[in-house]
């Protein structure tokens, strides 16, 4: 992980050296240094680094007021506070305030180190639930429909789900939770679940409750060897499912949550069903 | 399933709601609920894992959820349940839950929230994972929010 781009923000020379001496010897490349929020901001402007070092208290402003700045610049700039005070108040409101981390002053090297070590690592892994995982989950559709319907599933382009929708009949929803959480969702018609459980249970007409139990049971399947697989590939995303739940009706509408979503509709010999998948770093844990 | 388990909802509701402009907040009645859940509204479900599995949904009529919507914007008024509105009582869904996570905590129980999941529509059936499912009415400012509890065991 060398030639990390890093600002350093703080307003003490004697610091600013220090820290530019620590990170320079770990291999990270100070790109920039500022001491105002002007600076702040013309610096980030000008060298977009991948993180910043930011000193709490300074001249005119503090070092929440110049990460929103940094923000505004570029949202997936990290921000790690230093601070000599550091209480669960300045801890909550640098969560707020999107700060990836804290360290208490004094700095020590180690402990510097350790923390951009970690934050960038996290943000790989973020990266790699959020754009790679969802091929995933969709070989887990292809491997669970086809273990337990034998039939065939082709896929249609994916494509990022923003807006609400209108449910074709019957939606089920797991939740997944981990170091990020989120949630799968799988949304199907009322005559596609039909003909899947039909096959399924080798009956011309399943009841209602049957077909609700056993589509739940399909998309458990799904969802629990998706997050098998991703967890196999980062083994720290530590990924756990929620039980299903089966929702219907004739004009459910599903709300587009606070983030993005994979998304994908496949193509089955019963019908169609739309995969949906997202997460978010909400939730995160800190430590 | 256990009904000490609907406890930390109660706790997590009261401590929240005042802090979102509601000024009264009070408790309603508990019920079990065996057969299929079916509302018409908004129904939003939170995931659960931990030392308890399960999911939560939380139910509320259309029109009292565009009141409480409006409340949390300051008063802001709230139409139609637009994007804004939704994300929203999305929130609350997940500030409720997660108190409640804080809740269980306190009394030894560890468990983690998945992002909340909102739908709504005429007469969504919900049928939730486990066979029992318990229903805590409460309300803010007297507007009633069902809460459904379903844990594994």
């Amino acid at each position: 992980m060398d030639k990390v781009r890093i600002v350093i923000v703080d307003d003490s020379p004697f610091l600013i050296s220090l820290l530019r001496n620590i990170l320079t010897e770990h291999g990270f490349q100070v790109v920039g240094i500022a001491g105002t929020r002007e600076e702040v901001i013309k610096v980030v402007e000008e060298t977009r680094p991948t993180l910043v070092t930011m000193d709490m208290t300074m001249p005119g402003t503090d070092g929440f007021e110049c990460t929103r700045e940094v923000h505004k610049i570029d949202p997936d700039i990290k921000v790690i506070m230093i601070s000599s005070m550091l209480d669960d108040e300045i801890v909550r409101e640098a969560k707020e305030n999107k700060i990836s981390a804290c360290i208490q002053k004094p700095v020590e090297p180690d402990e510097l180190f350790s923390t951009i070590k970690r934050v960038l690592d996290t943000e790989e892994l973020y990266r790699f639930l959020k754009e790679d995982s969802f091929v995933m989950f969709k070989e887990a559709m292809v491997n669970g429909f086809g273990k337990m319907v034998k039939a065939p599933l082709t896929f249609r382009e994916d494509f990022i789900n923003t807006k609400e929708f209108k449910s074709k009949g019957l939606t089920v929803i797991i939740g997944i939770i981990g170091k990020f959480s989120g949630r799968l969702l799988i949304d199907l018609s009322k005559e596609t679940a039909v003909n899947i459980v039909s096959e399924l249970s080798n009956k011309e007409a399943p009841d209602k409750e049957d077909v609700m139990i056993a589509i739940a049971e399909l998309v458990n399947v799904v969802a629990g060897n998706a997050c098998s697989y991703v967890n196999m590939k980062e083994k720290s995303l530590g990924l756990r499912i929620s039980p299903p739940t089966v929702l219907f009706g004739e004009s459910v509408h599903v709300s587009a949550p606070d983030y993005k979503t994979h998304a994908v509709i496949a193509e089955t010999k019963f019908g169609e069903l739309l995969l949906d998948v997202g997460f978010t770093r909400g939730e995160e844990r800190w430590t | 399933m256990d009904v000490k388990h609907v406890n930390p909802f109660i706790e997590s509701f009261m401590s929240v709601m005042p802090q979102l402009g509601f000024s009264s907040v009070k408790k309603g009645e508990l019920s079990v609920k065996t057969q299929e859940l079916n509302n018409s509204g908004v129904i939003i479900i939170v995931g659960i894992v931990g030392q308890i599995r399960g999911n939560v949904a939380y139910a509320i009529s259309m029109s009292n959820a565009k009141k409480i919507a409006s409340t949390m914007m300051m008063g802001m008024p709230v139409d139609e349940l637009n994007d804004m509105a939704q994300s929203a009582l999305s929130e609350l869904t997940n500030m409720l839950t997660a108190n409640a996570a804080t809740c269980f905590a306190a009394i030894n129980v560890t468990l983690d929230i998945s992002t909340p999941t909102l739908l709504y529509g005429e007469d969504i059936v919900a049928k939730m994972s486990s066979n029992q499912v318990l229903c805590i009415q409460l309300f803010a400012d007297d507007i009633p929010i069902d809460i459904n509890i379903a844990f594994e065991k």
